[in-house]
């Protein structure tokens, strides 16, 4: 439930970012339309972050077709480590297997890079 | 008195001096005693179908084998047509020996044939330039040419012939061939360098050791093995250096490739960056956080702090400078830190491991690169030219030197070179497969060279990732423009297999998983040059094309 409430907050936050923030707005602005999915492995939470010429919109659940996923194990990990914000967490739970990537996985290095241009 | 010919002297010159044994170009009556000069030197040529060709050819020559390569290139339109791999081979530092023909000096200004000043055009791409304008200092021009491309930082050199010296005949005892110098020049970094670089690495917790194509210059594996082994540090080869250390040595991170490299820089504390340039493929740098400290090994100095200000930087080959930093290093394990690496790499790279493991209709491109490493093994030579193709070409694992080469994802980007360069490495390795993966846009460029690989008899496999599309052009293009406006990106479903059967070769068209392994066997039993199409999924997107995208992209 936490990582589905922090989720949203993300979502809400980039929609901001993209309407206040000239330097994420530049950032996404070159970008025509790419689907972020950011979900636990069982599918049971997620969202999705749609990217269309500057604009963030999203969705939740974690069935839509998407370009890029980032992949919890679970979701406690999923809020542990995103909350954190902390690239050596990430990398950690990557190295744990508790993180993968899927699809086009370069989208979801620039999502994370988008993100710490708005936190 | 025995007399010789200017082209005669470039022959023996070549044969006799620098051993040469194999030149590449087209003929040309500019340059026709220079033709007969090979003959009566009994010095191979292969004579290919567009200069370009011949000079990728002779800059892949160097990198297989470690010697320069040679290439001839007749007047006007020979030159011109050479220059798309000269330029690549000065992005790439590739010590290329050019031979030119020119109009004759007694016809400048008159309207000659073929007449344009070709060295304004060519100096700003080669390392050295010059017309011999004396039949008897040919052979003093061509050892100046042979010095200025090996020694130091390598590169392209560029000698012009006018007939006018090439058909004189001359008493031979007046052009005496100069004694070849093999002198081993050794830069010594100052031992502080030395010192202050190893103490960082000594003091690293999760270093990671990052090798170009200076490696393979060097070709002083030796050292870089010994390093590698006492430091501990877990290391990636690139580009030329690609191989120099097997992929599956125990230190290699090979496997977490580029995905792996990008996430996982930003976990090291110390890189060690020996004769790799940080150019737009590491991001001008940027990949590197601010935090890790760097130290730099490089030939040319100017590389040292170029686009990040180095923490250590030791001036010297990279062989050379191993040597002698390795006794200041401490013994020590960082197998824990590689296996999280590999770990890490595996998470990220997850989908393409699957993929690598799964039959899907249309074709991954991901699917057929493991599907031929399945049947070449880890003892083949692989070149990789296209866009996307490059990127999913990087995953063959290979234990040769050289060993997977995306040829082109140099500086120059020069789509066209993965057939000459297959066929170079073919010449230099005969006993090896060499498997050239093609993308359907790039195979265009040199297409025609199946001739060549039939009239000299060089049976390399050339597997067509054809996605009837310039795909990384095209994806770029949906993510910048959009889909409904593709602008020249696009091809179509094209029998690149027939035309190499109608110049003697092999074909094999594939549409399904199940077809793949079949015809790589029958296209390597064929014992011709081959050609295996496969229709590959077009909507697939590499990596790359959004870091090529984003390289691009102006704010």
């Amino acid at each position: 439930m936490r990582f589905s409430a922090l989720l949203f907050i993300l979502s809400q936050i980039l929609r901001w970012a993209a309407k206040m923030k000239p330097a994420y707005r530049s950032y996404i602005g070159s970008i025509h339309q790419v689907k972020i999915m950011i979900k636990t492995a069982d599918g049971k939470w997620g969202r999705l972050f749609i990217f269309d010429k500057g604009t963030v919109s999203s969705k939740s659940g974690a069935n839509h077709p998407y370009d890029a996923a980032i992949v919890w194990s679970d979701a406690a990990t999923g809020f542990k480590v995103m909350a954190s914000k902390s690239d050596a967490e990430q990398f950690k739970a990557a190295a744990a297997g508790k993180m993968k990537l899927d699809g086009m996985a370069f989208f979801a290095q620039w999502f994370n890079d988008g993100v710490k241009l708005v936190l | 008195m025995a007399k010789i010919n200017g082209g005669h002297l470039v022959g023996k010159y070549l044969k006799e001096v620098e051993n040469v044994e194999i030149v590449f170009g087209i003929s040309g009556g500019h340059i026709e005693a220079v033709l007969d000069g090979f003959t009566e030197y009994k010095i191979r040529t292969i004579d290919v179908r567009h200069e370009q060709a011949a000079a990728m050819m002779a800059h892949a020559w160097s990198i297989y084998t470690g010697k320069p390569g040679v290439c001839f290139l007749t007047a006007g339109p020979g030159f011109a047509n050479g220059l798309t791999g000269i330029a690549n081979a000065y992005l790439d530092n590739a010590p290329l020996v050019v031979l030119c023909g020119r109009h004759p000096l007694r016809d400048d200004l008159k309207g000659a044939l073929q007449e344009i000043n070709q060295m304004d055009i060519v100096h700003p791409i080669t390392k050295w330039a010059a017309t011999c304008y004396d039949t008897k200092r040919i052979p003093e021009y061509l050892s100046i040419a042979f010095r200025y491309a090996v020694e130091g930082r390598p590169g392209p050199v560029f000698l012009e012939l006018p007939p006018d010296i090439l058909g004189v005949k001359i008493e031979e005892s007046l052009a005496p061939m100069p004694k070849r110098t093999y002198r081993k020049y050794t830069v010594h970094p100052d031992d502080a360098d030395l010192k202050a670089a190893a103490d960082i690495i000594n003091n690293a917790k999760q270093p990671l050791f990052l090798g170009g194509s200076g490696v393979r210059f060097s070709g002083n594996s030796e050292a870089l093995g010994k390093f590698i082994e006492k430091s501990g540090v877990p290391f990636m080869l690139m580009n030329y250096g690609r191989g120099e250390l097997p992929d599956n040595h125990p230190n290699s991170v090979m496997d977490m490739g580029n995905i792996g490299l990008m996430f996982g820089i930003t976990q090291t504390d110390v890189l060690i960056a020996a004769g790799v340039r940080f150019n737009w493929l590491l991001q001008s740098g940027n990949i590197i956080p601010p935090n890790v400290k760097v130290v730099r090994i490089d030939i040319d100095p100017h590389e040292i702090d170029r686009n990040r200000i180095a923490d250590a930087g030791l001036v010297g080959d990279v062989g050379s400078v191993l040597e002698q930093l390795t006794p200041f290093i401490n013994k020590n394990d960082h197998s824990a830190w590689a296996n999280t690496l590999k770990s890490a790499g595996r998470s990220l790279l997850d989908y393409e491991l699957r993929i690598r493991e799964t039959a899907t209709d249309p074709i991954h491109p991901v699917r057929l690169v493991a599907q031929i490493q399945k049947v070449t093994g880890d003892d083949t030579v692989y070149v990789t030219d296209g866009g996307d193709t490059n990127y999913f070409g990087l995953a063959f694992s290979t234990k040769q030197k050289g060993g997977v080469i995306a040829a082109a994802a140099g500086l120059f980007g020069c789509l066209g070179t993965g057939i000459p360069f297959g066929m170079a490495a073919k010449l230099a390795r005969p006993d090896k497969k060499v498997v050239v993966l093609n993308g359907d846009g790039s195979f265009g460029f040199n297409a025609m060279e199946f001739d060549t690989m039939v009239r000299h008899n060089i049976p390399i496999v050339v597997v067509i990732n054809n996605d009837c599309a310039w795909g990384m052009i095209k994806h770029s293009q949906e993510l910048s423009i959009g889909k409904d406006r593709l602008q020249c990106s696009e091809l179509g479903v094209r029998h690149y297999e027939k035309v190499v059967e109608g110049l003697g070769g092999h074909g094999e068209f594939v549409t399904k998983d199940e077809e793949i392994i079949p015809a790589l066997e029958r296209a390597f039993a064929s014992g011709k040059p081959a050609c295996v199409n496969v229709m590959t999924d077009p909507t697939v997107t590499s990596p790359a094309t959004p870091l090529f995208y984003q390289s691009l992209k102006m704010e």
